[in-house]
């Protein structure tokens, strides 16, 4: 019916992949390194193989990892991508930009104004957030070209493709020293982009299950199975007032953890067709809502058991708790084995006018202090710092005991899941997964 | 001559205005709608006429009969903006003619009352009602105390005792509230401008009140009766956010929803960008019949006259 289209000549696609492989000489890339890798999925060459074009990814030959048909890096935990290197990266010894304005494209409420504020009196800029709702209308209106930032905040999962579309450019990690001073060892070189190239973390998150423990009679955490809870008999009673998060990878993901799935990223329609009819059981049960608010809907009590992101909860702690209501109300239970972590991301656009001061950016946000006046004056989602102590979060009262599940561990970020990029056809099954059970 | 030269220079700003706003936005959804997606399924729109490619117009129609995956969501919408207009008439109608006919000194202070909701925007309005209706809200115990939710439990109305629990009647009420000032209006200038002479003419001519009212008002008030059905029944259709933060459930969503969502993000933007030219589509038969009854209602007069 609808002829698969032809992408425009563009982004990743083999055509560009030709013109400009071969330019260089073949290093070794991850390719080889993945060869003596063990694991059920095959990963895809890097390019070359059957395309019959040089190595890499888009004419870099020292790129590579799996990618999907249509040449866009998958990256998996076992799995690393190295991206290519379009671009030249500024200079070390570049003169930090003066005055005038540096602009951020970030989600609302994702960046403590106060950091931004003094990093602005502190460099001679002013700055501007522009927020976008979700990663998608980002990303498309990015590809539109029109938009100028310096500093774009993303995930792991967008990465490749805005590699691909040449949006964000290759960093000087010499302008960020707190990277390899501050940060997680393991997020260094994180698979996604191993380097790294294009990117720093930025905070991380788990996504679990969030209740108030004064109004619901059961203890999620005390099931077998603690996601069942919401499709327990004992949460029928709580009819309108269960939630899922409202989107298309979490609450799929959660149906599938449900049974015991351990791959979010599968692409078997059998176990997403099972998923969707596993979520749509929810509407009878418990009548459940749709809703990413679970930082405000919980503290308020309209929302009694949620599927939630730990940095909400921590986010409610610090800024939505209704007068009255203590923050040890709220509970918070996360998977510890295989249960979906993951960090988000910044990058510096590719047309940035002030690229020196964005690395500064970047390097700023990943300061000790700055990081935890982001993290616990405002934003509550937890920055990979080695100097972040949980047990001192959960001591100095930041983070009621009730919570310590949302306090994430360098061990359950090791033994953790994340949802990563799909395949083109993965993401619609996916995403008809979602549709069909949110249209009700 | 000169004078209608001058009338049509200044339609001029607001031709263009129209032309930019509507007519190119309507054709980029258009484009969208009958273009195509990249690999990365961000949409192509294809501008040129010769490029259309119906597949998403298509897959959007088997989408909404029955069988098909917004086939429920489309049931669901019609019925949804059937009975709030049809609950906004009949709220709106006594008023209106109250406020047209009998308000005497009252008129004036109720026609503020009237325009008074245009000050709130529609979307504070809502949240209000989030409140109010939650858990201890005081709505929420009002209905409580005057027995109204056990009532709507009873013959089945509601389900539970969450009124913000993806309730359909929660839903429906809300869009009542939201929309129907949009139709007092309109309705209130169609009765205040019958001449009070054809109703005396009526019961002179031996009809009852009521006899009147069914025989003379009501046929007289049919163009202001359907111009604010339109009114509100057009953005009904369209309507996301009540269902989103009355219920947010997936039982109450509706077109709107079904179109938010798709275009909102993942691969279905044109799946989005070709339902809502479907549902305009759909719309415009209504608009179509309205007009041609307004072009009669206008030839009746110009005869009458």
């Amino acid at each position: 019916m609808n002829e698969p289209s032809k992408p425009p000549d563009e982004g990743l696609s083999r055509r560009s992949l030709f013109r400009r492989g071969g330019a260089l000489a073949a290093t070794a890339g991850i390719g080889a390194a993945l060869a003596g890798c063990e694991n059920t999925t095959t990963p895809v060459a890097a390019n070359g193989a059957g395309a019959g074009g040089g190595k890499g990814i888009l004419g870099d030959p020292t790129a590579g990892g799996p990618v999907d048909s249509a040449g866009i890096p998958l990256a998996r935990r076992d799995y690393p991508v190295v991206l290519p290197k379009l671009g030249d990266v500024v200079a070390s010894s570049a003169k930090p930009e003066r005055g005038g304005e540096l602009q951020i494209y970030n989600y609302a409420d994702y960046i403590n104004p106060a950091v931004i504020k003094e990093f602005g009196k502190r460099e001679g800029v002013s700055v501007r957030v522009t927020t976008f709702d979700t990663l998608d209308e980002a990303f498309s209106k990015l590809s539109t070209g029109r938009l100028e930032f310096d500093v774009i905040f993303s995930t792991p999962d967008q990465l490749s493709r805005l590699v691909g579309r040449k949006l964000v450019q290759p960093l000087n990690y010499e302008l960020i020293p707190n990277l390899q001073k501050n940060v997680w060892p393991e997020l260094h070189s994180p698979f996604y982009d191993v380097g790294p190239r294009y990117s720093v973390p930025y905070v991380t998150y788990t996504t679990g299950i969030a209740w108030r423990n004064d109004l619901l009679d059961f203890d999620p955490s005390k099931l077998e199975q603690p996601w069942e809870a919401f499709w327990s008999p004992q949460a029928e009673k709580y009819r309108g007032k269960v939630a899922i998060l409202d989107d298309s990878r979490e609450a799929p993901g959660m149906a599938l953890m449900r049974r015991g799935v351990t791959d979010l990223n599968t692409e078997d329609p059998e176990l997403l067709q099972r998923a969707g009819k596993d979520l749509e059981e929810l509407n009878g049960k418990v009548g459940v809502k749709v809703s990413i608010a679970d930082y405000e809907t919980v503290p308020a009590g309209r929302v009694l058991l949620h599927q939630g992101w730990s940095g909400d909860m921590i986010a409610g702690v610090i800024s939505y708790m209704p007068k009255g209501v203590k923050p040890d109300v709220l509970s918070y239970w996360y998977q510890t084995q295989g249960g979906p972590i993951f960090n988000d991301c910044i990058c510096v656009a590719a047309n940035a006018a002030k690229p020196v001061i964005a690395h500064r950016l970047l390097n700023y946000i990943l300061d000790n202090k700055v990081a935890y006046d982001n993290f616990a004056g405002y934003v509550g989602y937890q920055p990979p710092l080695n100097a972040i102590d949980g047990g001192k979060l959960l001591s100095d009262g930041l983070v009621p005991k009730t919570l310590s599940q949302a306090v994430v561990t360098r061990e359950a970020f090791a033994n953790g899941n994340a949802y990563l990029t799909l395949s083109a056809k993965g993401l619609q099954l996916w995403d008809h997964t979602w549709t069909s059970f949110r249209n009700g | 001559m000169g004078s209608r030269w001058i009338w049509r220079a200044l339609a001029l700003p607001g031709l263009a205005w129209l032309a930019v706003f509507f007519i190119v936005a309507f054709y980029a959804i258009i484009s969208v709608g009958l273009g195509n997606v990249t690999t990365l399924y961000q949409p192509v729109p294809h501008w040129n006429p010769l490029d259309w490619n119906v597949g998403y117009i298509w897959e959007a129609l088997k989408s909404v009969v029955p069988g098909g995956g917004t086939w429920h969501t489309f049931l669901r919408t019609v019925i949804y903006v059937f009975v709030a207009v049809t609950l906004s008439l009949a709220i709106g109608y006594p008023v209106a003619w109250y406020a047209a006919r009998h308000a005497g000194r009252w008129r004036g202070p109720i026609l503020v009352l009237l325009v008074l909701p245009f000050w709130i925007s529609y979307l504070m309005r809502m949240f209000a009602w989030t409140n109010l209706l939650a858990d201890n809200g005081y709505a929420t115990r009002a209905l409580h105390t005057l027995s109204i939710d056990t009532l709507f439990q009873k013959v089945g109305l509601l389900d539970g005792t969450d009124w913000l629990g993806g309730q359909h009647i929660a839903v429906i009420l809300a869009l009542v509230y939201g929309y129907v000032p949009y139709l007092i209006l309109p309705l209130f200038a169609a009765l205040d401008r019958i001449d009070q002479r054809f109703i005396e003419a009526a019961r002179d001519l031996g009809a009852s009140p009521a006899g009147a009212f069914w025989r003379v008002v009501v046929p007289l008030s049919k163009t202001g009766t359907l111009a604010g059905i339109v009114l509100i029944a057009l953005p009904m259709f369209g309507d996301y956010y009540t269902p989103d933060l009355i219920s947010g459930s997936p039982k109450t969503a509706i077109l709107g929803n079904a179109i938010n969502g798709y275009v909102q993000g993942g691969p279905d933007k044109s799946l989005g960008a070709a339902l809502t030219l479907l549902l305009s589509a759909f719309l415009l038969i209504f608009m179509l019949y309205y007009l041609r009854v307004i072009r009669a209602d206008q030839r009746a007069a110009a005869g009458a006259g």
